[in-house]
Order: structure tokens, then sequence, then C-alpha cells
């Protein structure tokens, strides 16, 4: 069974992360003047967010349907946070390698282009849904029925074995 | 143990003798248990115990007595600051006066409590146990009179409750205040008792109805620093948008934080706007789109706002490098700065007026929040009742 404190402790940790990623998405555009304190942040920023998927695979490990070896129907009830999460990943490792390529030289030229607007788009929109599916999947695990046997469970297994 | 000491090789009286024996192994193993004996120690120890203590009184032979004084001075309790006096007594008693009944039968009696406090639950005992007992403290009035102690007797002090209690702290005991020692331990079964009924559960919905306030508060931020945005604008470009170099020369400063304050906001409103209707369960989500749920609605135009206004990036970024078109290396051209800025303005009016319409909507049923029903409480209604009881009774 899951201790509160602890639970208490991952989710403010989690909480943590998101809060940094989403604190770097608004404002690392007025650090532009500083490659280097923006590069920074950008790795920051992408280990932030394969720390909360680790985190998040590490909570999935811990809860009793996993151990029970239902661990198909864990990951389709939050099949949209592990996915969304990769294409974030991906996204801003993406955005982050192509701006800092053509800032790094002269950081105050003007360096927009369509391509690079579709992907600053995408990847803003991609860090809010992240930011959504990842709090409600953090926030549902807390849930205690992931954490013991249950009838619901007993429901489910005999669902997959069916 | 005292009696050792004083007594001479001799056959004792059979009814004190075995009182006095019988004093000593009653607080054994109360003491030896938590030192980690098994249970097995346990009995073998109190069956050589009880077949010395049988042979004892009858026949004391002399080659025992060192091994057994080895044994009494190794097990005496350390709280035994009470009985130890009494016992010092009850033994001088007998060597004075010979046979002392009434002295042996209260010690029976008192043991008789002593078993029955052991008895008692733990968590009780432990926070009791540190508290003075009256029946530990032997006042004057139980005390002989003096014609009735005997003449060698050893002065013998009354038993008072101590203040200090020896606690076993990295393997030593050390001197503790009983006081304080007693409010810690409530203190700590208090903490317990609050932290057993403080579930995950109970963290994960104060946790989702903090972020639920939170949202609150940046819808009504969000949409009063849109309007006072778009105002700004408005007045900076004059009427008909006569004075557009005025615009860009005092807004220039202005673009960036702006962008970024508007992003901050809108994804804080738009996952609260998300969590109202529980975008992740899409059938739920989609009917209520299909009924103009407040939240649906709400939901829907701060995505749209959120994509309008990510798509003013490049612009935002034109506006922040602006430098007159008539300078070198400038990024504007003459003519061109109504045409890009014409866009950008409706747009931003558009942001305001998408922003303003879903406060208005979800602040007109601020309580409505579909996610915390369906997370927190449709897999329980689907279990039986019993099942019901059990999760609660967890």
């Amino acid at each position: 069974m899951l201790q509160t404190s602890n639970y208490s402790l991952v989710l403010f940790l989690q909480f943590l992360l998101l809060f940094y990623d989403l604190f770097v998405n608004s404002f690392s555009e007025l650090l532009r003047t500083a490659p280097a304190v923006q590069l920074v942040l950008f790795i920051i920023q992408d280990i932030a967010i394969l720390f909360n998927v680790i985190i998040i695979f590490l909570m999935f490990f811990n809860t009793f349907v996993f151990q029970a070896g239902l661990v198909n129907l864990l990951f389709h009830k939050f099949k949209g946070t592990i996915l969304l999460s990769a294409a974030y990943l991906a996204l801003s490792i993406s955005f982050h390698i192509w701006i800092m390529n053509l800032r790094w030289r002269d950081s105050s030229r003007f360096i927009w282009t369509e391509g690079l607007q579709t992907l600053f788009v995408f990847q803003r929109l991609a860090a809010v849904l992240y930011c959504y599916f990842y709090k409600r999947t953090a926030v549902h695990l807390g849930d205690p029925l992931f954490y013991q046997d249950s009838l619901w469970l007993r429901k489910e297994f005999a669902h997959f074995r069916g | 143990m005292g009696k050792k000491q004083v007594c001479p090789p001799r056959a004792l009286p059979p009814v004190p003798s075995f009182c006095s024996a019988d004093d000593i192994p009653l607080s054994r193993p109360k003491k030896r248990k938590p030192k980690g004996k098994t249970p097995l120690d346990d009995i073998v120890q109190a069956t050589v115990r009880r077949q010395s203590e049988s042979s004892e009184p009858l026949t004391p032979e002399p080659q025992d007595v060192p091994p057994q004084r080895k044994r009494k001075k190794k097990k005496v309790p350390p709280d035994s600051e009470t009985s130890f006096t009494q016992q010092n007594t009850a033994s001088l008693f007998q060597n004075g006066n010979g046979v002392d009944v009434p002295e042996a039968e209260e010690t029976v009696v008192r043991k008789q409590r002593k078993r029955t406090k052991k008895a008692r639950p733990a968590e009780t005992h432990s926070s009791n146990e540190l508290e003075v007992e009256e029946d530990d403290i032997i006042e004057d009035e139980h005390r002989r009179s003096p014609d009735q102690q005997p003449v060698f007797a050893a002065p013998t002090g009354i038993s008072q409750p101590v203040s200090k209690v020896f606690v076993e702290k990295n393997r030593r005991f050390q001197a503790a205040d009983r006081a304080e020692l007693i409010k810690t331990t409530e203190n700590i079964n208090v903490l317990l008792d609050v932290k057993s009924s403080w579930t995950t559960r109970d963290v994960a919905l104060s946790v989702h109805r903090s972020f639920r306030v939170i949202g609150l508060f940046t819808h009504g931020f969000l949409a009063g620093y849109a309007v006072w945005n778009i105002v700004v604008i408005y007045i900076l470009a004059g009427n008909q948008l006569t004075t557009v170099s005025n615009l860009l020369q005092q807004y220039k400063m202005l673009a960036y934080p702006a962008q970024s304050l508007f992003y901050l906001l809108l994804s804080i409103s738009t996952v609260s706007a998300f969590d109202r209707i529980d975008l992740a369960k899409a059938s739920v989500a989609l009917r209520g789109f299909l009924t103009l749920d407040p939240a649906a609605l709400a939901s829907f135009l701060y995505f749209t706002a959120l994509i309008l206004s990510l798509s003013q990036q490049m612009t935002c970024d034109r506006i922040n490098l602006y430098t007159p078109p008539s300078e070198n290396g400038s990024i504007w051209t003459a003519g061109m700065e109504e045409e890009i800025l014409q866009p950008w303005i409706v747009v931003n009016l558009v942001v305001s007026i998408l922003v303003g319409a879903s406060w208005i909507f979800l602040s007109y049923r601020p309580e409505l929040d579909h996610s915390e029903e369906l997370m927190f409480h449709t897999e329980i209604e689907e279990f039986p009742q019993d099942e019901r009881e059990m999760l609660k009774s967890q």
C-alpha cells in the first residue's frame, strides 16, 4: 500500500518539475540575449520531462494492478499520458536544437520561418496537453484502488483472461 | 537480593521464604522480553528457576549461592526503585521477626495488579507506563510502626516518584524527564492518528481542489489582463491605426513579456478548463460539447485562444526587434507596418473576447467539476455495498 507521505512527496516533485517546464516554456524567450543560460535551461527542461516520465513509470510499477500482472490494463488506462509525454519530449528536444542552432551565433537575429513557427506552436500545444494529462494521471494514481485487491480489479482480470 | 546478603545460611520457614522468592521471578519475564529473547529461552529459564526456587527454601546449599547472586544482580529491573526498598524491608522484617505473613499477602496482591496491567493493549501501555501509579508509592500509613521494625534494620527510604526515567538511546540508557517524555509520546500518538486518517486519495483530492482554486483565480486574471492588453494596443495605435509607429516604439518593450505572460496564464486556464470537463474521457467530453456544457465551451474557447496567441509569436518577435525602417539592418520596411500589425491587433482582440467569454462561462458555475466526480467516485459506485464499506474502513 502506498504511504501518504511518500505519495505527497512524489506528487510535490512531479508538480515542481511540471511547473519548471511551464516556467521555461513561458519565459525562456526573455533570456534570448544569453544563449548559454537558455541552453542550460533547455537541457534541464528536457531532463525534467524525462524524470517525470521515469517517475510516472515507477508509480505504475508500484501499483497492485501492475504487480498482479495487468500491465496492459494500466497502459491502456494511461496511454494518453504515455504517448503525449513521449511526443512532447521529442518535440521539445527538436525545437530546442533548432532554435539554439539558429540563435547561438547571433541572439538578436530574426530567425523565424514558417517551419519553426509551426514546430513552436505544436511544441507549446503539446506542453499544455502533456501538463493536463500528466497532472491527471499523477492525481489519479493516488486512488487506493490501484494499490489493493478489489472487485473492480477482479472483473478486469476476468475480462482480460476471457 | 538483599535477603541473600543478610541471611545466614540456615533453613527458613516455608511461607515467608516462598513469598520473597516468588517476588523476584515474577518480575523477570516482563523485563527480559523486550530484549529480544525467544519464547523458548523464557520457557527454559522459567523451568530452571522453578527448580532452583523449589529446592532453595528447603535445603539451602552453600555452593548454589554465588551463581544465584550473580543472576539476581543481572536481572534487577532498571525502574525498580520503588520495589527495591520494599523487598529490602520485607526481608529485614523476616530477619527480625521470623514470620511476617501480612506483608507477604500484600506483595501477592500487588503482583496480581501488575499482572492485570500487563494485559492491556500495547499502545496504551507505553504511555501509561511512564506515569506514576499510586500503588507504586508506599505512603507513611502503610509503613510499620516503630515497635514492629527490627532493631538492626538499615534505614529505608520512602518510595517516591522519580522525575527522571531512563530511556535507551543509541544503545545507552540516558536520563530523560518523565513529564516531557509523556508529552512527546502523547504528541506522537496524536500525529500518528491524524496521519493514518489522511489517505492518498485525500492528498490527491486536496491537490486537485487547490489547482481548481488556482485555475479560478487565473481565469479572472487572464480575462482582465487580456482586456487591459487590447485597450493599451488600441490606445497606442490611435484612431484607424494612424499612429502605428508610436505603437511599435512603445510596445516593443512590452511585446515579449506580454506574450510570455499570456502563454503562462492561458496554459493554466486551459488545463483548468480541461479538468472541469475531464477531457481524457472522450465520451464525456463529447457529450459536454454537444449539450453545450459551459465547461466544455470554455475549454474549446481557451484552446482556440491558445492556438491564436501562439501563432502570433513570429509577429511578436518582429515587434520586439523593431527599429525604424530608415535605420540600417531593420527588418521592417516602410509601408509594411500597418499590413503586419492589422492582423496581429485583430487576433489580440479575438483572443481577448474568447478569454473573456470563457471566464464568464466558467464563473457562471464555479463549482462544476466533472473530473472530480468521474475520477474519484464512479469506480467506487460500481462496487457493491460491502466492497465500499471495506474501502471506507481502510
